[in-house]
Parts: structure tokens; sequence; C-alpha cells
């Protein structure tokens, strides 16, 4: 979230799209409601299904899934055409007045630069105009043709409400009633907020539409207000916390992981520190060198020889490790051994049936779990569930080893979870972990001593950076997480002393941190994470001293664009920080505390200096452009000769199948009911009592009248099926698709073939398509048939 | 044989069984149902082992009460049909009520108001069966019966107890010796003149026979 | 004693059963399993051990759907039908804050309760052959703590507080909403039944039966017949009847007979 849950109850207008707080977040729907009686607060829900967020919204409009691009071009379009955007936010905080390259357009589909048969953009034409010391070229009138105001101007013109209407289903009426209430924040003195959730992840495109609703809240000058920002609700206590620590690319603080062709840290530095683009720019990213080399120094700890880099692993370049890659590669038997913490990719994974054979492949696995998964079960797929896996091995003809080795519950631990809000939030273990589950970090450790064992003992290939790696805690076995969390926050190596935030790390290796962000988090004031101050002197319900949020204790990102460019609010009543002429007050700001309004661009994290709407960075175009799923029941109708995202990854291996719209004729979507937990409640039926049930949605007006509520019904896609009790409910409504009435089908996902109550697996349905830039599956919107049984 | 001596048979064991199985089941299912009918007389639930037992217990005892009173009615419900003499001592049971008999027709074997309280014990006890059913079984009945049922069943049951009290008072104090016929199974011929002429005669009739 | 009460804003219900969870736990209720009937309904109905219930209903009207979520318990009536049904004292207590509760070391399990309740809410179990409702946690509340449906309630869709301060606010709330273009939002307060300790706030107030709310919820007449003048003739019978013998016989005495058989002329047999 740039804002946070408790700052939702500052909006004038709250989207709720791609996702369905009041049933999945239904805690932080509080906010929700306290913004409708506070302050009157409008609320749009679009989804494709009328689901409990809708019941309770102003104004509900019916989308088919997928297509939620298409509705968010025709807002920015309805925004342009209409004059309803914050002018004066867009001149002084966006780069619309940046001049783009003559070379760059648009035409059938392709942005300039399209590669068919490398299946790739060649991005130089996407890239500002330079002057001759290195910044873009800008027209603050906007007028020029080549300013990316005019540019996108043109871009969205092709959304019109008709267009919409035509790709989404919904009713050119409700489109404009819809856009009437989000436009309607388009003046200084209201905001609005947008709510998502995994209904926008979960696309061949996701990154480009939430890229698309941030191009909406600039356009409105919602971005770094009260109230506003864009706002991504996440589905675990900690999942904002495991992105924060890395994934394949990133090494903790969203520092990029090194690639092969960055032998030296001095040519990783080089690749990987932004140069400002603007003379105003701040570029809060130059500071690379320091958060890297206070990485390292944890990593690795003092006297190391180029800090240690050398050890850090580096990936080809180009190369991609993200999930369906890798699931990829070890189905065509390219990977050893697989260790699952915290994770049950069978079950959580698009196309079960790859899954099991992929698994199949590997030599030994490790799942840590708090139960029995379908995962650690994998092998015994074709015993549990035969009908739905006849393809999957006997049990006795696989030979992965797998190890399960029992994990602790979040009450058994303690720790920080970082919730959506970006809050760090101290939390005590309540319990010892029952029999011989371990707690997480002892099992991490347990497994690095006896393997740094291994090697020291028995030799082997490449064992420097384990030998190499700092391991100093007290207990090695069974760190404890204070001391982590400390080593996370940083200190200095010359004094020893706690670092108050990153602002004092430095780049000549005086100071080590584990992860740039969380410095200030664990001070030498103590744990600040732990703190439970309610005070709110800004009255935003900011409450600056309860816990602790990344970055810098700031609550609402960005929150520098909240006032004009001489540091004046946009909304005199709604600051959440305040120039006094000498410093900012209020909210910790997103800006140098003491940098004078006119000194820096608000945006200091970007070179430009500014927000983009134009974003050369993304694989599929600077602008986000409506694609149909890989799986569609329709041709796109802005260029049925491109209609899906030519930059998206689609496997084609020999579990990989896609479905044509004559056989599968329905939308399929994936969701998840407040009755449930993904799927770990199917493992306690008891705590979890409601709901303990299977069911698929099918909408009102299907063509086949004789299914009826509770009947027994087969979903089958190119992939797999299943089968389930049917729901016959009006809350899914067939949709008019440009004459063509699409139906869809919900598929609630949290069952599987292990547990106390058993059901299908609905990722046996679901794609190997991924979103090219974040590696997230398409698991709304796939095609699947449904019968009686 | 001294006349005193002589032994009219009133009633046989079938009927004395019959007869006291129902007089016992309802003295327990009308006081228990007094229990539960007013916060006042709740005390007799304590008497018969608390208010669940009694809850429990209190419709089995109906059961057995409406059996007896069928085994009863089996054996009766013929000669309880009323005739046009019964009619006219009806008419007449005003007088009855104050010794005053002249002019009423004879008995037979049950006079018209032992008939009318038989009438009114079946019929009450149909309705309170049925009522009684209903409120046994509460969350399976549709609440409308319900709703009927918790007006209809005391009704019966007063109208029932009300017939009982005027029975007891008869077959104990107000006719002396007719309690033997119901313990013993037989009246002295004089009582049987007296109270039940037409009866007698009869019995007297069928003894001349032999 | 102040009297307590309850506030549903059922304008702010998400149907996300907190309070049913709550109310489970807090309670210490075995769960079992209810039947699928196309909704999103728990159960279909309250049970002995299931005394809080999120009700779903869907409505369509000129092609808008709505889908009415709000919380079906006791509703803690001033002139509760239970009590006035039960038999055994002290079984269905009325308190000074105004809860009703069931106590069950008194309750005969007779089941006049459910007759009585114009609500349709108590529950009868046949385990333990006692009835069962939502005692607005009394053994919360007379410890100064909140219910527990309402200490979970996420969205203040429910509070909990004096009864005069709750009714004064959610007349303010359906103000409100009638200001904003809901002409028909107004209160549930039922006057048949003397009023209620549980208030809601409904969108669409003529029509509560939307809701799953009885629209003019009284006490019975069958119930009111039976607790007066059935009472009455009642004792005026029973009464009557043993005064009455008794006086007879004072009066008039054994009915004697002249024993035939002293008679020599008339042989015995």
């Amino acid at each position: 979230m740039t804002n946070g849950w408790n700052d939702i109850a500052n909006a004038d207008v709250i989207l709720v799209m791609g996702g369905n707080p009041a049933e999945n977040h239904p805690v932080g729907f509080r906010f929700v409601m306290e913004a409708r009686l506070k302050r009157k607060a409008k609320m749009v829900c679009v989804d494709p299904r009328f689901n409990r967020t809708a019941a309770v919204s102003d104004c509900y409009v019916p989308i088919r899934s997928g297509t939620d691009i298409a509705f968010l071009g025709g807002l920015i379009h309805y925004a342009l055409s209409n004059g309803k955007f914050q002018a004066d936010y867009v001149r002084q905080h966006t780069n619309a007045s940046f001049l783009v390259k003559s070379a760059f357009g648009f035409e059938g589909g392709h942005f300039s630069g399209w590669d068919g048969g490398a299946g790739a953009y060649d991005k130089s034409s996407w890239q500002y105009e330079l002057d001759a010391q290195g910044f873009a070229k800008v027209d603050p009138t906007l007028e020029n043709p080549r300013t990316v105001f005019q540019l996108m101007k043109e871009h969205y013109s092709r959304y019109t409400a008709e267009k919409v209407s035509e790709i989404c289903g919904c009713s050119v009426a409700d489109f404009h009633k819809a856009a009437e209430i989000i436009c309607s924040a388009a003046t200084e003195d209201r905001t609005g907020t947008v709510l998502y959730a995994l209904g926008w992840t979960q696309h061949s495109h996701s990154v480009q539409l939430i890229h698309a609703a941030a191009m909406v809240q600039l356009l409105l000058g919602n971005i770094g207000m009260p109230g506003g920002g864009v706002n991504a609700q996440r589905g675990h206590a900690n999942i904002q916390g495991a992105t924060d620590m890395g994934q394949w690319n990133m090494l903790p603080g969203y520092l990029r992981i090194p690639r092969a062709n960055m032998a030296t840290l001095d040519a990783y530095l080089r690749a990987n520190t932004p140069r400002p683009l603007r003379p105003d720019s701040l570029n809060y990213w130059g500071n690379t060198p320091k958060f890297m080399k206070s990485l390292l120094r944890a990593y690795y700890g003092e006297g190391q020889n180029d800090f240690g880099y050398g050890w850090l692993p580096k990936i080809a370049e180009g190369a991609d490790h993200s999930w369906g890659y890798f699931f990829d590669e070890m189905h065509e038997g390219r990977i050893e051994g697989l260790i699952s913490f915290g994770m049950n990719p069978v079950a959580n994974g698009p196309n079960t049936a790859k899954m099991l054979t992929a698994l199949a492949k590997l030599k030994w696995m490790i799942v840590v779990e708090n139960f029995e998964t379908e995962t650690a079960a994998f092998w015994n797929a074709k015993t549990l569930a035969e009908k739905d896996y006849p393809v999957a091995g006997q049990p006795a003809d696989i030979e992965t080893e797998v190890f399960l080795l029992p994990a602790s519950c979040f009450a058994e631990k303690d720790g920080a979870f970082v919730n959506s809000s970006r809050w760090l939030q101290w939390k005590e273990a309540a319990l010892d972990p029952p029999g011989q589950a371990l707690r997480d970090q002892e099992i991490v450790a347990r497994l690095f001593l006896k393997i740094r064992d291994l090697y020291r003992e028995e030799g082997g290939k490449a064992s420097e950076p384990l030998m190499a790696m700092r391991w100093d805690y007290a207990t090695p076995h069974c760190p404890s997480l204070v001391e982590v969390a400390r080593e996370l926050n940083g200190r200095s190596l010359v004094t020893g002393k706690q670092l108050n935030g990153f602002g004092e790390l430095q780049d000549d290796g005086t100071t080590l941190c584990g992860n740039w962000i969380y410095s200030g988090s664990f001070t030498e004031a103590g744990n600040q994470m732990a703190r439970r101050g309610q005070a709110d002197p800004t009255a935003l319900g900011l409450y600056s001293e309860w816990s602790w949020s990344w970055p810098a204790n700031r609550r609402i990102l960005y929150n520098r664009a909240s006032a004009d460019g001489k540091g004046q609010p946009w909304d005199r009543t709604r600051a959440p920080l305040r120039w006094d002429g000498t410093r900012w007050s209020g909210d910790t700001p997103d800006y140098k505390a003491d940098a004078a309004p006119e000194a820096f661009g608000a945006f200091i994290m970007l070179p430009e200096g500014v927000a983009k709407f134009f974003t050369p960075e993304l694989v599929e175009g600077p602008f986000p452009e409506h694609y149909e799923p890989a799986e569609s029941p329709v041709d796109n109708a802005l260029h049925p000769e491109v209609s899906f995202n030519p930059a998206a990854k689609v496997f084609t291996g020999s579990s990989d199948k896609l479905g044509t719209r004559d056989e599968y004729p329905y939308v399929g979507i994936t969701y998840r009911l407040t009755e449930h937990f993904h799927y770990w409640t199917k493992h306690t039926a008891r705590e979890a009592p409601s709901c303990s049930r299977i069911s698929l949605s099918k909408c009102r007006g299907w063509p086949e009248k004789n299914i009826r509520n509770g009947d027994q019904v087969r979903v089958t896609s190119a992939r797999g099926q299943v089968e389930g009790f049917a729901l016959v409910t009006k809350r899914l409504r067939g949709l008019n698709i440009g004459g063509k009435t699409v139906y869809q089908v919900g598929l609630p996902i949290h069952w599987g073939f292990v547990g106390r109550v058993r059901g299908p697996l609905i990722n046996n349905l679901t794609a190997s398509v991924y979103d090219p830039n974040s590696g997230t599956p398409e698991y709304k919107g796939f095609l699947v048939n449904l019968e009686k049984v | 044989m001294k006349a005193t001596d002589q032994k009219i048979p009133r009633f046989d064991v079938a009927e004395r069984v019959a007869h006291w199985l129902a007089a016992l089941s309802f003295l327990y299912t009308a006081l228990t149902g007094l229990a539960l009918w007013s916060h006042k007389l709740y005390w007799l639930a304590y008497v018969f082992g608390g208010g669940a037992v009694v809850r429990g217990l209190h419709p089995w005892g109906g059961v057995i009460f409406v059996a007896a009173l069928g085994m009863m009615f089996r054996r009766w419900a013929k000669q309880m049909r009323l005739d046009a003499e019964d009619r006219e001592w009806l008419r007449q049971s005003h007088k009855y009520a104050v010794h005053d008999e002249e002019g009423l027709p004879d008995a037979g074997r049950f006079n018209a108001g032992q008939k009318m309280l038989f009438w009114l014990q079946s019929c009450s006890a149909a309705v309170l069966l049925v009522s009684g059913v209903v409120l046994w079984f509460p969350e399976t009945m549709p609440r409308v019966l319900r709703l009927a049922a918790v007006l209809i069943h005391p009704l019966a049951a007063i109208a029932s107890i009300g017939g009982i009290i005027v029975h007891i008072y008869m077959g104990t104090a107000a006719v002396p010796e007719a309690f033997r016929g119901m313990i013993q199974g037989w009246v002295r011929p004089g009582w049987a003149a007296s109270h039940h002429p037409k009866w007698y005669r009869e019995v007297k009739a069928r003894s001349g026979k032999h | 004693m102040t009297t307590v009460a309850k506030l549903i804003d059922t304008t702010l219900c998400i149907g996300c059963k907190a309070c049913e969870v709550a109310c489970q736990e807090w309670n210490d209720q075995e769960f079992t399993l209810g039947t699928f009937d196309g909704t999103y309904q728990t159960m279909p109905d309250l049970a002995p051990n299931f005394w809080n219930l999120i009700k779903f209903n869907e409505f369509e009207r000129d092609g808008q759907l709505s889908w009415l979520m709000s919380k079906y318990q006791c509703m803690h009536c001033a002139d509760p039908g239970c009590l006035r049904a039960c038999p055994a004292p002290g079984a269905i207590v009325q308190l000074k804050n105004g809860i009703v509760d069931f106590v069950h070391d008194n309750c005969i399990g007779c089941g006049y309760c459910i007759t009585g309740c114009p609500f349709d809410v108590p529950r009868l179990s046949p385990v333990s052959k006692k009835v069962y409702k939502c005692s607005l946690c009394s053994d919360r509340t007379s410890v100064g703590m909140t219910p527990a449906c309402i200490k979970t309630c996420p969205t203040s869709c429910l509070t909990f507080g004096a009864r005069d301060e709750l009714l004064r606010k959610a007349e303010i709330r359906a103000e409100t909403l009638r200001a904003d273009g809901d002409a028909d939002a107004g209160i549930y307060n039922p006057e048949g039944v003397g009023g209620t300790n549980v208030i809601y706030v409904l969108r669409e107030a003529s029509a509560p039966q939307k809701y799953g709310l009885p629209k003019d919820p009284t006490i019975p007449w069958t119930l009111s017949l039976w607790k007066g003048p059935v009472k009455w003739l009642g004792s005026l019978v029973l009464a009557g009847g043993i005064l009455g013998t008794f006086f007879h016989y004072i009066r008039f005495g054994p009915r004697e007979y002249k024993d035939e058989s002293d008679r020599p002329e008339n042989p015995a047999v």
C-alpha cells in the first residue's frame, strides 16, 4: 500500500477493483465503513462477481474477468476528455511534460520496437528526448505533441465508453456512473483511494494493470494524499515482509540481484545506480552503493575483498527464474532438489498436473509445514484423487525423496509481521511449538550449519560463500529474532551502535545493514516495531508511534505530492505534511526534511523526480494496453490480430495446453471465501466451520437450464477437471461482449486432496501463463466448460 | 344367605383395572399438568421429582391415561349411548342434584350423568392427546399448530378436570358404597335398586332365568 | 439500572460472520456442519448450539441486485413472549438491564418459549433437553464487558450501550440515510413486543421481511388468551369444583338408600 489501512478512512471516493476487501479483508474494511460514515465516501465496486463488497457499494459495475485495463483506460480517457483531472498536480508532480523520442509509437496492438522473431521489444524508442546534460526535455505547457501528456491522450482516445462496454461487458450507463463518481476526486478538496488484491495481480498483464490504476490516481491528484494512493491488500499476515526480504531477482530492500555480466561490485553499482533525469531530481536510488555495501557487510562481515560481492550468486543475463520458469525447468528435469518452506506449490501453483509431474522429477524435496500439504503428499496424488490426476505417476514409481519438517505456526513465533500498510508490528510468541516442530529460524540455521559442516568435512564445489557467511549469533543453531531484527536495522561498524535510519548508511564499509528499508526499526532507543503509542497529532489516523512503518516510519508514501510546488497543501483540511519555511512536519516527509518545496521533485525515488505516466521499464510497453487473457472467449476488440499480451511468456511443454473457445466456452475465475484461509482451513474443519463445503458459482441465464443449486457438476479446462456442488446465483451474470453473451464460472479455491475436508484443487484448471514483469500466474480469466455429473 | 350379604357384581376385573389405570394416570397427568400450568402450582412439580422430570413424564402419563380410557371406551361405548330416558333424566338433572328424584327416569347401569362424564372424558382425552403431541415435540411441529395447542390443551384439561372433580365427589362422598363397586367390584342389591333401578331389574331378570 | 441494547446497523454489515465465530468461541459451542442450501449462510437456521446467524437474502428490483446481510439472534424484547410462555419459574429471567436470559438449571425443556417467541429464536437441544439462545453475553455484560459479537465486529455494524443512547444514535443514522437518498431508511424496534433491546437500522424499514425480520411481531394472541382468560377460567373451575362439591355435601349430604334386600319379600338370589 502506498498509504495504509487506517488511511482509507480519509477517502471521499473508494474504488474497489480486483479485490474483495469485505470478504477477504473484513477487518481492514472497517476503514472503508469509517470513510462512508464520517466523510460520506462513495464506493464503486468493479468486479465480475457481485460479491460482499459489491453488496455494500454505492455503484457496482460487472466486468468480464481480464478486462480491467480496458475499464481503467476508459477512466483515463473519460478524465482527459472531460477535463476531470487535477491539471496542476499533473503538471507539477508527473512526467506528463516530458518529451518522448519521435520514434516511439503504437500501431496495431504493438508498441514501436517489436521484434516478432525474438518475441520481445527493443525499448530504445521508449525513451525521453535528452538534452546535452543528459536530462529529459520538458514542455510545461503540455502542448507539444511529443509530451507524455499528449501521447497518453492519443493512446487512450480509443478507450471510449462504448469500447469499454464492448470489451468489459458493462453497460455504457454503468461505466459513466462509475466514472463520474471516481473522477469526482479530481478536485483538490477530494481524494479517492484504489483498493486491489489478487484480482489485479493474477493476470497476464497485471503490472500494467496496476500501472493503469496509478495513472488514474495521478490524473486525479490522489497519490501522496491522505485517503488516496494505490493500495494492495495483502493476503497473508506477512506477505509484504516476504516481498521486502527479496525474491528470485531481488536482494532485501528491492536491490536487484547481480547478473553474470556484473562481475565486480563496481560493475554492479554502475548498472544499478540510476542517474537523475532532471536537474531537480533527488534520485534517492543514487544511494544504492550505500545500501548494497551495507548489505554485503551483513552477509560477509568486514575485511572481505570487494565486500564479498564475488560470493553472491549471479544470474545469467536476461535469465528468468520466476515461478513459472523454475517449475518449467523442474518439469523438464533440470532441477535436482527443492526446499518448499511455508509454500504449497501443488495447491497454489497453476496447472496442478504440471506441478505433480515436475516434483516427481526431483531427487529430493524438503517441505517445511504445519500440516501435510498437497506438496508433501504429491507422490500420493494418484491414490488420493485418481479421478483428478489420471496422468500422475503411481506412488511406487516416484523416486523423489520427501522430507516433511514440522514447522511452528504464527502464535508460536515472535518477530514482526509486515502488514499491507508496511507496518512492522512486533509480536511475542504465545506458545512453544508442539512436538518436534521447530521455529523457522532454527530450521534454517540448523540446515545451514549442518550443510556447512558437511562441506568442511567432505569438501565440495564452491563452498567458499558458505564458509564466508557471517554467522555470529549468540545461539548459532537458533538465532533469536531480536538479533536478526537488529541486524536488519543495521549498525555502525565504527561505534557499534544501532543506526537511526538509512540516512546514516555509508558506502565505505563502515555500516552493516541487512535490509536498508528496515533501517530505523530497531535503533539504540529500542525495538521501534514493538511501539504501541496511539498519539495522532495530525488527526489523519497516521498513528506514527504505533509500531514502525518502512521506509523511515513514513505512513503515506509520496506525501510530498500532497502539496503543490510551493509547499501549499492541495487540501488544507487533510495535509500530512506542512512546510513552516525551514522544515516539514507531520508525517515523515517523503522528501529531504529541511529542503525547500521548490528544491526537488516530489518523487524522490525516481530518476525523473516526478511520477510516471510513461514507464519505459515495463516489458510490454510504456503505456498499459488492453490485451485479452491467454484463453479468451473473444478476440481483442482493439486489435484482433494482437489479441494477447505479445510479451507474455506462454509455456508450450507437454503439460501446457491452452483451450479453444469452442471447446471451453465459459470464463473461469478463482476466488476466496471469507469463511476460509487459503489452503489451511481445510485442515481444521472444526475451527473454520462455515462453508466447509465445495461450491462453484454459476451465473444466471446459463444455457444449460437443468443445473440447480447443490447439483454435482464437473468443470473442465484444457489442463484438467474439478467436481463440486453448483451454487446457482444471480450474483454472476452473463455479459454482453460485442454482441456475444459470455458466461462466467466462479471457483473458490480452498480445497485439495489432503486435509480434514477434501475437495478438488481448482488449480487443476488454471494455465501456466504468467505476467512477464512479475511472474504471477493468470488465475483469473481462463476458459472452462461445465457439465452436470 | 342373608339378603344383606347379597353381592351384585357391578364391575368386573378388567373394567376396574382399566378404570384405576386411567384414574392414577389421570391424577398424575392432571397434577403435573397443573404444575406446568401455573407458577403458583409449580410446587407440585417438586413433589413429582422436579420440573424436568415432570416435563419428561407428563406426556407419558397422558399416553397411559388415553390408553386406559381406550380400554374403557371399547368396553362401554355402546352402553354409554344416550337414549330418550337419559335425555329426560338430563333435563331434570337439577332435581337429582338436590336429592329430589321424583319423576326422574330410572337409571340403567350408568345414569345419564355418568354417560355425560364418559363422553366428556373421551372427547377431552382425544383433544388432549392431539394437542399434547404437538406440545410434546415443539421443535418439529409447525408454529401455528403449537400456538393452537397452547390454548386448546389447557381448555380441554380444564373441562376434563372439572368433570373429574364431580366424578370423584360422586364416586366417593356423595354416593356411599359406589366406591366399593369400583374397588371390590360388587354392590348391595339395595344400592343397585336405589341408584340404578333399571339395571337392577335387568340383573335380577337375568339371574331369575337361571 | 440502565437498560442496555445492541444496535445492528445493517447498512454496515458485510456478512463476514466474525460475530458468528466469536459467539461460538465465547460460548464454547461444538459446531455441527450445516447443509448446502445455495446461499452463503452458515446454517439454514439458528440451532441449539448456534445462536447468532447472518442471514443472506437476495432481491432484485429494476435489474438492480441487492444482497442483504443481517444478523439474527434473540431480540431481548421488553415484553418477551418466551418469558410469558415459560411454565418453569426462574428458567427465563429478564434482568434489570433488559437482557432476557435462560437459566438452564431451571429449564425443563418444555419448549413453550419456542412457541411464545414472535421471532422464532429459542432452540431445544435434543441432547440436553434444554432450550438455548443468545444471552447477550450476560456473563460478559455483568462484569462490564461488551458482548462477544459486538467486541469482534470489524465494521462497527454492531454497537453496545445504553438503550436510549443507541436509539438516538440509530435515529440519527436513519436520518442521515434518508437525507442521502434512502427514503425508506428507518429503525426496527417493534412495538408489538414492547420494543426490543436489539435495534436495527434498515435501509428498507418498511420491508423488514427482506432482512428476515417479522413485519409486525406481537405476542401471539393464543398465548395471551391462555395466560389470561383461560387461566381465570381454569382457576374458577378448579376452585368452583372443589368448593362446590364440598358445600354440596355439607348441604345435601350423602345419597342414602333403603336396602331392599332387608325386605323379606325380596328373596335372596
